[in-house]
Formats: structure tokens, C-alpha cells, sequence
């Protein structure tokens, strides 16, 4: 039996729903020694901004008991860069490309989604308004409705592609700012975005990371996101990426039945820098196996 | 890949040797390999280890590594038959020096174990100093294994082997020198900048940076540049830098 893996997310048809989450995946480049990257669904890049930031002071990564934390701090090479050297590159592997962005103000994101639509390099916007691990901007749009919509009501003339709202899960209730992003325009939402931790090293008796917090993901946050997705699909009537401690065939199959659309994979990269074929695969088996024949046929059976 | 030993070369350091399915050809001195830590979910992220030496006669791998948590704790239980997943080589290492020249060594602690895939890759003109700095007597590793690739000198801290103090103190006055290899602690590669500032003399130094991706993908591991306004990627354009690159 052949299975039917295509989605559509908005006006962007994914040949498949397995995608690298933003930042696990770089703009695509070093993945491309480990497989092609039209096996994909679509590549995520890392978040954008409209200069150049070196990110916090290292470390800023670590791993925990099923998981890590990161404080990165959105460390990117900033919007020209990425127009005339990452993009350019990205667009010639014959996938869907989504840019993740990311700034300090509302000025900051109008300005940069504008100009990567204008490229016509780029086939769908994800906004970042859920990072943990920057003082300004990101977090601050993420977490308080009211902010939120106001942010993606101010995107969206500017953004002439789908535009996907990533969301944080460092809130009391989720359902809430999905609903603000849907009301500010989103075609869509992305969730969940890493959960606020900490470990702290027994002997020196100071917090590992250098930023103190990190962004907690990795199987550990798995239940967590399932939940998420579960209750954002229940509330706002838009395509969902879901994603949270992904690393197999059945993960993902798990976050469909929950109400995703398609799914992204991060944490999982680093593990296994094949993971994302590997789920590919993995879920068409499963979906063979069980006789599923296409993944609207059990989107959101769990609901 | 299989584990053919795994030996206790001191109180926390462990020599890994595995064999099989490797690219032994393309391994430079001074890249590393990523090993992934248990069977199950539990440590997501592998652990860079330094190659120590491929042997592309025997085709085998080996693997020096100090147990300092979890997950080399995990991998010092590995016995001779096991297998781990390793990926590699990774990073850019160690660039040769000109026949003839006058090579300086200097490793501390669990950064030594790279330099030894280096001696080895030397053009036999050349007869390089090592200078190796460990804690005490008991952290000593291969310091005969070096004595065949050069003059080997010892420091430890303590002075219970060797000179007492830092690898700094073995330095002399002879700077005359036309390349420097190192990798250790941060402290130890500044001071040794510090101590060849104003000489002609071509440093390569060897960074250690917590890790996530190992590939270049995911930005965790980078350090600055010399001038403190980019970075480089310590898992991808390292871990070898000459030292005028990066921040120290």
C-alpha cells in the first residue's frame, strides 16, 4: 500500500510533514554532507535578524537527564547575509524554505519580513516571538496576547507569504496567545518553542550556562508539547506544526493524532544527524503498517 | 564501530580503542569524533573525544577521554566487543609543519591526547619538544609513547613528576621556535601566547567548547574571533585555530 504523506500548511503544500525545527538546523548547509535536503518537507532556518548577533556568552549548551538546554541567543549571521549567502544556496536544493524571524522590535520585524518576502527566496515566514534566552524582543511578543496580536497584525501587510507564529510554551495558557496570533492574522502556528530551565554544576555550585537559563527541549519536554498541541488545536482553527522532543516515526505520529498538520524535529538532529529522513521513513512505515492511507485520516483522532 | 579495549591509563583517564567502518584515511591530527552515550533517550547529546591516534594499518581508532560525568561514565563501562555509535572525523585540525622546522608540542591534561596523532604525522626531520602538563603523577599518561616522536618534557602541578608548576615553566629562554602546537586549558593557551608575543613563531591552538550538533549546524560551541566582533564554530572551523584567529 502506498501512503499519501503531502500536507498543506496554508497556501505552502509540504511533500511530506517532517521539518528541522529553527535553530537545530543551521541554514541547511552541514545537513547537506548527511543527506539531500529535498527529502524533506521543508527546511526551518534559524532565526533571522536584521543585523548580525553573536549570541550569549558560552557555554550555552548542555545536556540534561532527556534533554538539553540552550542559550544560543539567536546568533546569526543578520539579514543581508542571509539574503545574498544562506538563501541564495538554500533555494538551488529544490525544498521549501521557512525563515525564521526574529527582533527586537516591532520596526525590526516588519523590516526584515518585508525584505525576505521581496527576495523570493523564502516560501513561508516563521516568527519567532517565543525565544528564551535574548533580554528584548522575542519572549517579550510571546508570552502577553495583546503584544502579540498587535505584532502579527503589524507583520502582516508586509508578509505576502504564509506566515507561521511560533509560539511559547512559557505561559499559563497557550490557547490563549494562539488565539491572539490567529486574530492578528497567522496562517498558521508553530509550537512549542523550549521551556525555561536550569542546572546548576555541583562544584563550582554555579549555574552551568553562562546565561544561567536555558531553553529546556529533547524527548524530556515530549508530553508537555503533546498537551500543547492537543489544546491549541482544540481552540484556534488553524494548521498547527508541532514539535517537542520528536525522534522517531511514532513521536510524530503521536503529535498528528494530537491535531499537528506536519511536525518539526530538533533536539533529535543532534543525536542522529540522519533523524529527519529517519522519521520520514519511519512514519510512512507506520502509517503502511496501520493501514493509513493519508495523514488527514488520522489528524487530530485524539481530539 | 566495536570496542576493542577499553583501558584505565589513570585515576579518571580511560584509552578507548575501537575498530571497524571508518574513514581511517581521512582523519586529520587534531579532529575529533562524536560517540553517542547510552542506547536510549536518556543523553541526547554525544560527546566529542579527540583522536589520539588512527592507525590506518590496523584500522583502529583511539579514543583518550577523562570521566568527568553521566555519560563518560557510561562510556568507561564499555567493554572489548561492544559497540558505539561514533561519527567522524569532525573539524578542521592541526595544518603540518615545513620539513625541517623546529616544533614545539605543548599539551596539558586531557588535551594531550591530540598532539600524539600530530608527532606521529610529522615529516621524520623533524624532532619536536613536547612539553606535557598534568595535575600529579597519578594523572601521567603517554609519556613514554611521545619519548618516541621527540624530547619529552614533564610538568605537574604538584611536582611529583617532572618539573613542578605549569607547562610555562618548562619553556626556558629558547624562543626560537617556528611552530607552536597546543591544546589544553584556556589559562594555558593564553599564557603560552602571552609568553611568545613579539616572535615570529606560527601558534595553532586547540579549543574545547561544550557542543550540541558537532557539525557546524546549531551554534552552541563557538568562540570569538581576535577581534571580539564574530565568532567561529569550535566544532567546524576548529577545534584548531591559529591563535591570532580567536579570543583567548
Amino acid at each position: 500500500m502506498s501512503v499519501d504523506l503531502s500536507v498543506n500548511i496554508a497556501a505552502l503544500t509540504l511533500k511530506n510533514p517532517v521539518m528541522p525545527a529553527s535553530g537545530c538546523f543551521g541554514f541547511g548547509r552541514e545537513y547537506s554532507e548527511y543527506y539531500s535536503l529535498d527529502m524533506l518537507g521543508a527546511v526551518v532556518v534559524k532565526a533571522t535578524t536584521l543585523h548580525p548577533r553573536l549570541g550569549n556568552p558560552t557555554p550555552r549548551v548542555t545536556e540534561v537527564t532527556g534533554g538539553m538546554l540552550n542559550a544560543i541567543g539567536l546568533a546569526n549571521p543578520g539579514l543581508d547575509r542571509v539574503l545574498e549567502e544562506e538563501l541564495p544556496w538554500l533555494a538551488k536544493r529544490n525544498v521549501p524554505i521557512v525563515v525564521n524571524v526574529a527582533g527586537d522590535t516591532v520596526e525590526d520585524y516588519c523590516l526584515v519580513v518585508d525584505q525576505i518576502c521581496q527576495s523570493g527566496l523564502a516560501h513561508a515566514i516563521e516568527l519567532n516571538v517565543s525565544c528564551p534566552n535574548v533580554e528584548r524582543g522575542g519572549l517579550a511578543f510571546g508570552v502577553d496576547p495583546p503584544v502579540l496580536r498587535n505584532l502579527v497584525e503589524a507583520v502582516r501587510p508586509y508578509c505576502t507569504l504564509p506566515l507561521i507564529v511560533k509560539l511559547s510554551p512559557n505561559v499559563s495558557r497557550i490557547q490563549d496567545v494562539a488565539m491572539a496570533a490567529a486574530e492578528g492574522g497567522a496562517d498558521a502556528l508553530s509550537l512549542i518553542n523550549t521551556l525555561i530551565g536550569m542546572q546548576i554544576d555541583l562544584n563550582t555550585r554555579r549555574p552551568v550556562l553562562a546565561n544561567r537559563t536555558g531553553g529546556l527541549s529533547g524527548a524530556a519536554v515530549k508530553p508537555v508539547a503533546v498537551r500543547m498541541v492537543y489544546e491549541v488545536a482544540k481552540t484556534v482553527d488553524l494548521p498547527l506544526i508541532g514539535m517537542g522532543g520528536i525522534s522517531t516515526g511514532k513521536d510524530a505520529l503521536e503529535f498528528i493524532m494530537a491535531g499537528a498538520f506536519a511536525v518539526a524535529v530538533g533536539t533529535a538532529n543532534f543525536t542522529d544527524p540522519y533523524a529527519c529522513p529517519r522519521i520520514i521513513r519511519e512514519l510512512t512505515e507506520l502509517m503502511e503498517a496501520e493501514g493509513i492511507k493519508n495523514l488527514e485520516e488520522i489528524r487530530g483522532c485524539a481530539l | 564501530m566495536q570496542v576493542k579495549e577499553n583501558r584505565q591509563l589513570s585515576k579518571d583517564i580511560y584509552a578507548l580503542k575501537v575498530i571497524g567502518e571508518f574513514p581511517y584515511n581521512e582523519v586529520q591530527a587534531g579532529q575529533f569524533v562524536d560517540i553517542k552515550i547510552g542506547t536510549g533517550l536518556e543523553h541526547p547529546l554525544r560527546r566529542p573525544l579527540s583522536i589520539a591516534c588512527c592507525d590506518t594499518l590496523k584500522e583502529e581508532l583511539t579514543l583518550i577521554y577523562r570521566v568527568v560525568g553521566a555519560g563518560t561514565a557510561w562510556l568507561s563501562q564499555r567493554i572489548a566487543g561492544d559497540f558505539v555509535d561514533v561519527l567522524g572525523p569532525l573539524g578542521t585540525g592541526f595544518p603540518l609543519p615545513e620539513p625541517q622546522s623546529s616544533v614545539l608540542v605543548v599539551g596539558g591534561g586531557v588535551g594531550i591526547p591530540p598532539l600524539y596523532q600530530l608527532v606521529r604525522e610529522f615529516d621524520s626531520s623533524i624532532q619536536p619538544h613536547i612539553i606535557l602538563g598534568f595535575r600529579d603523577k597519578f594523572d601521567c599518561f603517554w609519556i613514554e609513547k611521545f619519548a618516541e616522536y621527540g624530547r619529552v618534557t614533564v610538568c605537574t602541578e604538584d611536582g611529583s613528576k617532572g618539573l613542578k608548576g605549569f607547562v610555562t615553566t618548562a619553556l626556558g629562554s629558547e624562543n626560537e621556535w617556528d611552530y607552536l602546537y597546543s591544546c589544553g586549558p584556556k589559562p594555558m593557551l593564553r599564557a603560552l601566547k602571552g609568553h611568545f608575543e613579539g616572535t615570529n613563531i606560527q601558534g595553532y591552538v586547540s579549543l574545547e567548547e561544550r557542543m550540541a550538533c558537532g557539525i557546524g549546524a546549531c551554534a552552541g560551541c563557538t568562540c570569538l574571533t581576535s577581534d571580539g566582533k564574530g565568532t567561529k564554530r569550535v566544532c567546524k572551523d576548529g577545534p584548531v585555530f591559529l591563535w591570532e584567529e580567536v579570543a583567548l
